[in-house]
């Protein structure tokens, strides 16, 4: 009975995180580079100052952070390329 | 007199001829030299860098109290090109009066597309978000680990070998979805015939494996609100964990994770609001292990570990007062279920509170004290600790 209500309840969160996902897309696809950096850095830790590595270091950088913050390439490239303006 | 008029004319022709043809020579080799200055610093495809963390600190507990050396962990990063990355770390720490290097991770990531990277080596597991993400003492928020995610007492893996596909997709919730799949050796079952009291328990350091079968787990990430302040994670990893040929060839282990994290600026406090949570369990199949007293005599119980935190931090990054906006408040709890009728088993409760002042975005100075009860003895006293530690990251 426990189980049934969990899965369950984890079904219709499920569906829920679908459908208001979807009305939501198109506004993030539209975020800038500065918006991204200020909202996923800070996931997890502080957010760095632009000026803190080189334009060269933040690429290796944004490669590492891409494969430990799970990012898709096109939120990375935003970030990085905002960085780089901000240095 | 006009042999001299015309004399000194030459003369002067022929100094600023020879001016003229001085200087701009001298600005060419002088630009030529800074040219190859600069050649010599231009980047080139592949690229090296050296970052990581470090912390110390002092430890106050009931009966003694300690400086603790800490650890230094150096992160390797090599960018070969836009599509390949080796990524490596050694933890250096003080043990036992020695110091001891560990390879934390070391593992080459080839990006296939956009959405796809395929990772091999050694790496951290994505089993909830603290092993992968939050425990380097600069991100970590409070001194300690909660209770069974450090290498002693640990419930769940924290880096094993083997091969994943991660990466992140704009589908489904409002910020999209990041997902992990892999397959590595796996824990290794301790089956007491060295160690009769630690018998039924997983060990995670299985780089060379202990038998045919491998480990396949995963974690997927949802982040359901349109600006990432949310993010749930659910994670698995399944696999036979006995020695091959013995008699736990067959026993396999079933280990689950639900993580939480929700980080969000609260405009009417001027703070950051950060709530962290993850839950691990680990299910060992039943099996019969030699009692240490008695060689001939076996005994078997229920092998299920769980361990579980909670915790909230407030930093009122966005005041005005200089000093208090570089604090910030934590508090932790933190709870540890291990099998009561193992020789190892037992319970615990962990009680910690924190202030951080950051003195930079990777630099903070902890203040901690810490509670530990040993719920299933009760006749034993708490311990109480003063944690005070520094980390770096760099």
């Amino acid at each position: 009975m426990k189980t049934k209500i969990i899965n369950s309840v984890l079904v219709v969160s499920f569906f829920a995180l679908l459908f208001y996902g979807c009305s939501t897309y198109k506004e993030i696809t539209s975020k800038s580079g500065a918006q991204l950096w200020g909202e996923n850095c800070v996931r997890c830790h502080n957010a760095p100052s632009p000026s803190a590595f080189s334009d060269t270091e933040w690429e290796t950088i944004a490669q590492h952070m891409r494969v430990r913050a799970n990012l898709n390439s096109t939120q990375v490239n935003k970030i990085v390329d905002f960085l780089k303006m901000a240095n | 007199m006009n042999q001299k008029i015309i004399f000194i004319f030459l003369l002067a022709f022929l100094f600023y001829l020879t001016s003229q043809t001085v200087v701009p020579g001298q600005s060419k080799d002088e630009i030529d030299a800074l040219k190859k200055e600069i050649m010599k610093t231009k980047p080139g495809t592949s690229t090296f860098l050296l970052r990581g963390y470090a912390h110390s600190g002092l430890e106050i507990m009931d009966d003694n109290s300690s400086f603790v050396g800490g650890s230094f962990n150096p992160i390797f990063l090599w960018r070969q090109s836009s599509k390949l990355l080796f990524e490596s770390e050694l933890e250096l720490e003080l043990e036992d009066g020695e110091t001891v290097i560990g390879l934390e991770y070391a593992n080459m990531s080839y990006f296939l597309n956009d959405y796809i990277t395929l990772r091999l080596g050694k790496f951290l597991i994505p089993f909830g978000t603290f092993g992968e993400r939050l425990h380097p003492r600069w991100i970590n928020r409070l001194p300690s680990n909660p209770l069974g995610y450090s290498h002693d007492e640990q419930v769940g893996p924290s880096s094993q070998v083997g091969i994943e596909i991660r990466g992140a997709i704009p589908v489904l919730t409002g910020y999209g979805i990041n997902y992990s799949i892999y397959l590595v050796n796996g824990p290794n079952l301790n089956d007491g015939s060295i160690e009769p009291e630690e018998a039924g328990k997983l060990h995670y350091d299985n780089f060379l494996d202990n038998n045919k079968n491998k480990a396949i787990g995963g974690r997927i990430g949802f982040l359901p609100l349109s600006d990432a302040t949310l993010e749930i994670g659910f994670s698995g990893q399944f696999g036979k964990v006995g020695n091959t040929g013995s008699q736990y060839e067959d026993v396999s282990a079933k280990l689950y994770a639900f993580d939480l994290s929700y980080v969000k600026m609260i405009k009417e406090l001027k703070s950051i609001i950060d709530l962290k949570g993850q839950l691990n369990i680990v299910e060992v199949d039943n099996a019969e292990y030699v009692t240490g007293d008695d060689p001939n005599g076996m005994y078997s119980f229920d092998n299920v570990s769980k361990a579980y935190y909670g915790q909230i931090s407030l930093k009122p990054a966005f005041v005005k007062n200089e000093i208090l906006n570089h604090l910030e408040f934590v508090g932790r709890y933190s709870k540890l279920l291990l099998p009561s009728k193992a020789a190892w088993g037992g319970e615990k409760t962990q009680l910690t509170f924190g202030i951080n002042y950051w003195i930079d975005w990777r630099t903070v100075v902890k203040f901690g004290y810490q509670t530990i009860t040993v719920d299933s003895n009760p006749g034993l006293p708490v311990t109480n600790s003063f944690l005070l530690h520094w980390s770096i990251g760099f």
